[in-house]
């Protein structure tokens, strides 16, 4: 039997949404699969284990076109059943092409860019004022770094000293239209965060051990600091003719490449 | 009407824990008392009103209260996407406040002034809207945005023009209220939000056979709440200190083309036109250069009403 939120598998109910519902983002959820793993896996308290819990921890996907990864651990938390994969995309259906609050287990209706870190910086800000405990983790594109209201986040994060905030940078290095260094260069986003005033740290995205590890020194320290993690991760990650082609942000898959995915992926696991 | 609102601020912050007032380093006066009464459930957030919304959303979600201020050319103006998205798409509890609307900053210009924060805000789900004319409006007005569980905008206009109800009653859900003429006075309707109030009264007094209404709420506004403002009126004139777009003089034009008109029914939609302040001056004088002050409406209302309206004095 595989382990609990097991990367492969997630893509594989990714490629299968995907194919359902003749979707693009592909590759925006590929890349962050191994975070939202670790995150599920050890270390998102989610109280009595469904997804409007009292004091769960929060998690905000602030890049909401990669939901179909949230929605592949949903279906292994069994918030979501095989028909919402199935349906994907259907007529009268709930689940989206970009996180939308309204479904439970989502936390914030995100798509807009720049708008969730400052829901979950104000969920953050909420949770220090009631002395609750709950941790809010904010994943963030490195594209939607572009937008100013992020750059208020992250001022505000640190001015009111909202050490229980982990943003977690997807650094694919790519954005919609090509690769984030030549359209809005961000440059070094663990020198920019903590000069900041962020406690941040650059981790490969899809190591899970350094994910957990990183993740872990983040829970650990209430020195008034937020933190960040730069998650170095490759756009489309898992199979090899969508890595790095930012030409499939919005290709569908046809019945030829979702099975060479697919085939690709089982390979990966055997 | 500003000390008004802030005797209400501070008593439902001291009644309600979970209060929490943001600003978007903006009020400077307006919440001295607010800071020494409920220091620590005052929150300023900077110049950085996208952030300040999202982040009051984020406190919604989590059980607190939010009240956001600033002045209206930024909120809602600046953070129009944020009011959608972060808080009218989840109807989340909470309570923005806009300051200085209209062109009450007249010598700043464009920039600060704000004539299309009710049409932008109109077309948005599950917000509710209010413009009190006075500080008993803002009474009525607060109560009302305090007891609603959804999103609410109070648009505070012109702010000392003195009383336009002279007996405190109640309206709790801020209806829209008669304020000049009486049931036989109805061939004519005048009606009027916020800071137009005032003038709409003072020009019916130059006429006879004109009721006056006054509407501290512009969102949500049932049929029938329209409706009896100009029951048999043949002739309807509408007034605000907002764009003749998207305000109180369309939400009546949308009201009587969906009545459909078999007696001639005529709208005047006294507003700002579609131009900006181009010169700069005192309040007084960019209402003047607007159309707005009493006088000048005066003779756009005299070719209007005909002899519908009898002079009783001018």
């Amino acid at each position: 039997m595989s382990k609990r939120f097991d990367p492969a598998t997630l893509r594989r109910t990714i490629l299968e949404m995907a194919f359902a519902g003749s979707t693009v983002h592909i590759v925006c959820a590929f890349s962050i699969v191994e975070i939202l793993a670790v995150l599920y896996r050890n270390h998102l308290r989610l109280g009595d284990g469904t997804p409007r819990a009292e004091r769960r921890d929060y998690l905000v996907l602030s890049k909401g076109h990669g939901v179909m990864a949230q929605y592949a651990c949903m279906r292994e938390l069994g918030w979501l059943n095989d028909d919402d994969i199935r349906n994907y995309f259907g007529n009268g259906t709930i689940l989206k092409g970009l996180s939308d609050a309204h479904v439970p287990g989502l936390e914030v209706t995100s798509g807009s860019l720049g708008h969730g870190l400052s829901v979950g910086v104000g969920m953050a800000l909420g949770a220090k004022r009631k002395g609750s405990g709950q941790r809010c983790y904010a994943i963030v594109g490195d594209g939607e770094m572009n937008e100013g209201a992020i750059w208020e986040a992250i001022l505000f994060a640190v001015h009111f000293k909202l050490d229980n905030l982990t943003l977690i940078v997807d650094e694919n290095g790519f954005q919609a239209m090509g690769a984030t260094q030549d359209i809005l260069n961000l440059g070094n986003l663990v020198e920019k965060l903590t000069a900041f005033g962020f406690e941040s740290q650059a981790v490969n995205g899809h190591d899970e051990v350094a994910l957990d590890e990183g993740l872990s020194r983040t829970k650990h320290s209430t020195n008034g600091k937020p933190k960040a993690i730069i998650a170095k991760t490759v756009k489309g990650k898992g199979v090899s003719f969508m890595e790095n082609r930012n030409s499939w942000h919005y290709t569908r898959l046809t019945k030829a490449s979702y099975a060479a995915a697919l085939a690709e992926l089982n390979a990966e696991q055997a | 009407m500003r000390d008004a609102f802030s005797r209400f601020l501070v008593q439902a912050a001291k009644a309600n824990p979970r209060l929490v007032l943001l600003t978007g380093d903006h009020g400077y006066a307006l919440f001295d008392e607010f800071r020494k009464e409920c220091g620590s459930q005052y929150l300023n957030a900077g110049v950085a009103e996208q952030n300040m919304v999202g982040v009051a959303a984020g406190l919604a979600k989590v059980g607190f209260f939010p009240v956001v201020y600033g002045l209206s050319a930024f909120v809602p103006i600046r953070v129009l996407e944020q009011i959608k998205m972060d808080l009218c798409y989840e109807g989340l509890r909470a309570l923005l406040i806009g300051d200085g609307a209209g062109v009450v900053y007249s010598h700043l210009g464009a920039s600060h002034q704000s004539t299309e924060d009710i049409g932008a805000l109109r077309s948005i789900p599950n917000i509710s809207i209010y413009s009190p004319a006075d500080a008993c409006e803002m009474e009525w007005c607060f109560s009302a945005a305090l007891a609603s569980g959804q999103p609410c905008y109070l648009r505070l206009g012109k702010a000392d023009l003195g009383r336009v109800h002279h007996n405190a009653t109640s309206n709790p859900l801020a209806e829209p209220v008669r304020v000049h003429g009486d049931d036989y006075e109805n061939a004519i309707a005048f009606l009027a939000t916020g800071s137009m109030v005032r003038t709409a009264i003072q020009l019916a007094q130059a006429w006879r056979g004109i009721s006056v209404w006054s509407f501290p709420r512009l969102k949500p506004l049932s049929a029938a709440e329209v409706d009896r403002c100009f029951a048999r009126a043949k002739r309807i004139v509408t007034f605000e200190e907002h764009s003749i777009y998207g305000g109180l003089g369309d939400i009546v034009a949308e009201r009587l083309a969906q009545i459909g008109s078999d007696n001639a029914t005529m709208l005047l939609s006294a507003g700002i036109e579609n131009r900006f302040s181009a010169l700069c001056g005192s309040y007084d004088y960019l209402m003047d250069w607007h159309g707005l002050t009493a006088e000048r409406l005066q003779l756009r209302l005299r070719k209007f009403l005909g002899d519908r309206g009898r002079a009783a004095s001018i």
